[in-house]
C-alpha cells in the first residue's frame, strides 16, 4: 500500500516537472531575468541603503569629517597649576545635519549652538611644571624656547574615558590623586597613563599645539595609531 | 419588559455576529485565537507570553501619545519631556506607563523565556518560534537603547555613549557601527534624529510582523506537547465544550436545576 502510494506520488512529481519543462526558460530568458533582476534590485536597494549609510560613506569611506579641523583655543597655560589638572571645555564646529557652515549662518540656526562639548584635562607631565611657569600671569605672552619646553612638559588629555567613553574626573583620595572614571572605575594617572580598572589603553590625548600668547589650542584628532579601519586600529572609537 | 428588551437585544447581537462571522469568519478566527489548552500545572507561568504581549502593546500606545509632544531636536528634546511630565494632562501617567513597562517588559521576556526554556517548549516542532522570540529580544534591547538616549538627559546621554562605545569593540565593524548611530564623527543632532527614527519608526515595524508570526506559530503548535498529542488534546477541550453547551441547552429547555437533580 505504502509503496503504492509512493510510486504514484513520484509519478505525479515527474509529471509536473514534464509539464514544466515543456515551457522551458531559455538562455535568453535566463539571462534577460537576472539583467533585469539586478538593474531593477539596485533602484529599489541602493538609494535608501546608501541614503540611511551616509555617514559611514562619508567618513569612513571618503574620509571626510563631519567635524571642523580648525584650531580650537582651550586656555592659557599659566592656569594650570602643579597639583592637579585643569579642566576646560571646548566645542568644535560641526555641519552635521543642519549643512554647511554658510548656510547655518544664513538661516541663523547654528548647530554649534547645540554642539556637545567636550572637556579637555590640562596637566604638567608628572606634576613638574616649566620653569618659566612661577610668575607668569594669565595673557602672558611666551618666547619660542618657551613654547617648547612647555610643550614637552604638557599633557593634553580628552576627558573620554578609554574604556567606554565616561567623563572621567580628578579626585584625590590618598597621595597625588588620579583620573577617576565614574562609570566602571578605570584609573589613570596625572599623565592619563593606565593604572587600573577596564580600560585597554591610557587616556586619549588630542593634537595639540601651544602659541606665543600663551594658550594652548587643540584639533579633534586623537593619539589612536594608525591601522587598517575596523581590523587594527585601536577600539574603542573616540567620539 | 426587561425579559423583552432582554430577548430582543439577544436576538440583535446574534443577528449581528452572524452578519459578521458571515461576511470575515471573525468568530472562527476569534475561537481559534482566543482558546488555547494548558497544562493544568504551573498554568500561571503560561500567562508570561501574554503579558508581554500587553506590555509591549502598553508601549505602541503611550509612544503614539508621547509623540503629540516630544520634539526630537538638540535643544527641545529635554525641555518638551519636561513639559509632558509637568504640564501636559496625566503628562506623568502616559510616560511613566511607557517607562515601567518598558522596565517590566525586559523582566517579563526573561521570565518568559525562562519558562520556555525550562518547559522544553523550544523543541520540535517550535525551535522556529524560539528563534522568532530571540529576534523579538533582540528588537525590544534595541527599542530600550534607543528610547533612553531621546531624554537628552545626562543619564540618558552617557548611557548612549557607554552603548554607542559597547559597539565599538566589535570585531571588524565596531569603527561602522559607530559611525551609522552615531551620524557621523561625533554626538551632535544626527544622533538624537537617528536614535528618534530608529525608536519611533525602524524597530517599531520591524518588531510588529514578528510579533504576528510569533503568535501564528503558537497557536499552530500550541504551548506544549508533541504535534498529534496537542492535536488531540484540542478535539478533546471541543468536545467538552460541545458537551457542556448541550448540557446548558437542555436544562434551560427544561427548566430543572444545574444539576439536573428534578429531572425523572
Amino acid at each position: 500500500m505504502g509503496s503504492d502510494d509512493d510510486l504514484k506520488g513520484r509519478l505525479e512529481g515527474a509529471k509536473r516537472l514534464a509539464e514544466l519543462q515543456k515551457d522551458r526558460i531559455t538562455r535568453g530568458d535566463f539571462l534577460g531575468f537576472g539583467l533585469l533582476g539586478a538593474v531593477t534590485g539596485a533602484i529599489l536597494t541602493i538609494p535608501p541603503v546608501a541614503f540611511v549609510l551616509t555617514p559611514i560613506i562619508k567618513t569612513d569611506v571618503l574620509g571626510n569629517s563631519d567635524v571642523s579641523e580648525e584650531w580650537v583655543e582651550v586656555g592659557h597655560i599659566s592656569e594650570i597649576t602643579k597639583e592637579a589638572p585643569k579642566d576646560f571645555t571646548i566645542e568644535f564646529p560641526i555641519t552635521q545635519s543642519y549643512g554647511d557652515k554658510k548656510i547655518q549662518e544664513e538661516s541663523g540656526v547654528s548647530e554649534t549652538d547645540y554642539n556637545v562639548r567636550n572637556a579637555v584635562w590640562l596637566s604638567w607631565r608628572d606634576h613638574e611644571p616649566p620653569s618659566f611657569i612661577e610668575g607668569l600671569k594669565k595673557g602672558d605672552s611666551i618666547t619660542q624656547s618657551q613654547i617648547e619646553e612647555a610643550s614637552q612638559r604638557i599633557n593634553v588629555l580628552s576627558n573620554s574615558c578609554a574604556h567606554l567613553g565616561c567623563p572621567v574626573r580628578w579626585v584625590i583620595t590618598e597621595g597625588e590623586g588620579e583620573f577617576l572614571c565614574p562609570c566602571h572605575g578605570g584609573i589613570y594617572d596625572i599623565n592619563g597613563t593606565y593604572v587600573a580598572g577596564p580600560p585597554p589603553r591610557d587616556m586619549y590625548s588630542y593634537t595639540y599645539e601651544i602659541r606665543e600668547n600663551g594658550n594652548v589650542y587643540v584639533k579633534h584628532e586623537f593619539d589612536v595609531q594608525p591601522g587598517i579601519p575596523g581590523i587594527s586600529t585601536q577600539e574603542p572609537y573616540v567620539i | 419588559m426587561i425579559g423583552r428588551v432582554r430577548s430582543q437585544t439577544s436576538e440583535a447581537s446574534k443577528f449581528i455576529v452572524d452578519w459578521m462571522e458571515h461576511r470575515t469568519g471573525i468568530v472562527t478566527i476569534l475561537e481559534h485565537a482566543l482558546y488555547e489548552p494548558v497544562p493544568k500545572r504551573g498554568t500561571w507561568l503560561y500567562t508570561l507570553g501574554s503579558a508581554t504581549l500587553l506590555l509591549i502593546s502598553l508601549q505602541f500606545l503611550t509612544g503614539i501619545l508621547l509623540l503629540f509632544y516630544y520634539v526630537p531636536t538638540t535643544t527641545e528634546a529635554w525641555n518638551s519631556v519636561y513639559y509632558i511630565m509637568n504640564e501636559a494632562y496625566f503628562g506623568q501617567l502616559i510616560r511613566g506607563i511607557h517607562y515601567w513597562s518598558a522596565n517590566f517588559l525586559m523582566a517579563t521576556i526573561g521570565l518568559h523565556m525562562a519558562r520556555t526554556f525550562f518547559s522544553g517548549a523550544y523543541k520540535s516542532p517550535r525551535e522556529l518560534n524560539w528563534i522568532i522570540g530571540v529576534i523579538l529580544l533582540l528588537l525590544v534591547v534595541g527599542l530600550s537603547f534607543t528610547g533612553y538616549l531621546l531624554r537628552w538627559d545626562q543619564d540618558g546621554f552617557w548611557a548612549s555613549v557607554v552603548g554607542i562605545k559597547i559597539g565599538s569593540y566589535s570585531p571588524f565593524v565596531g569603527g561602522y557601527i559607530t559611525h551609522f548611530l552615531v551620524g557621523g564623527d561625533t554626538i551632535g543632532p544626527a544622533t538624537l534624529s537617528r536614535f528618534f527614527a530608529i525608536h519611533v519608526w525602524l524597530l517599531p515595524a520591524a518588531i510588529a510582523p514578528f510579533i504576528g508570526i510569533h503568535l501564528y506559530l503558537l497557536r499552530r503548535h500550541g504551548e506544549f506537547g508533541s504535534d498529534i498529542e496537542y492535536t488531540d488534546r484540542l478535539s478533546k477541550l471541543r468536545e467538552r465544550q460541545r458537551m457542556e453547551e448541550y448540557d446548558r441547552y437542555e436544562l434551560e429547555e427544561d427548566g430543572h436545576d444545574e444539576n439536573g437533580r428534578d429531572r425523572e
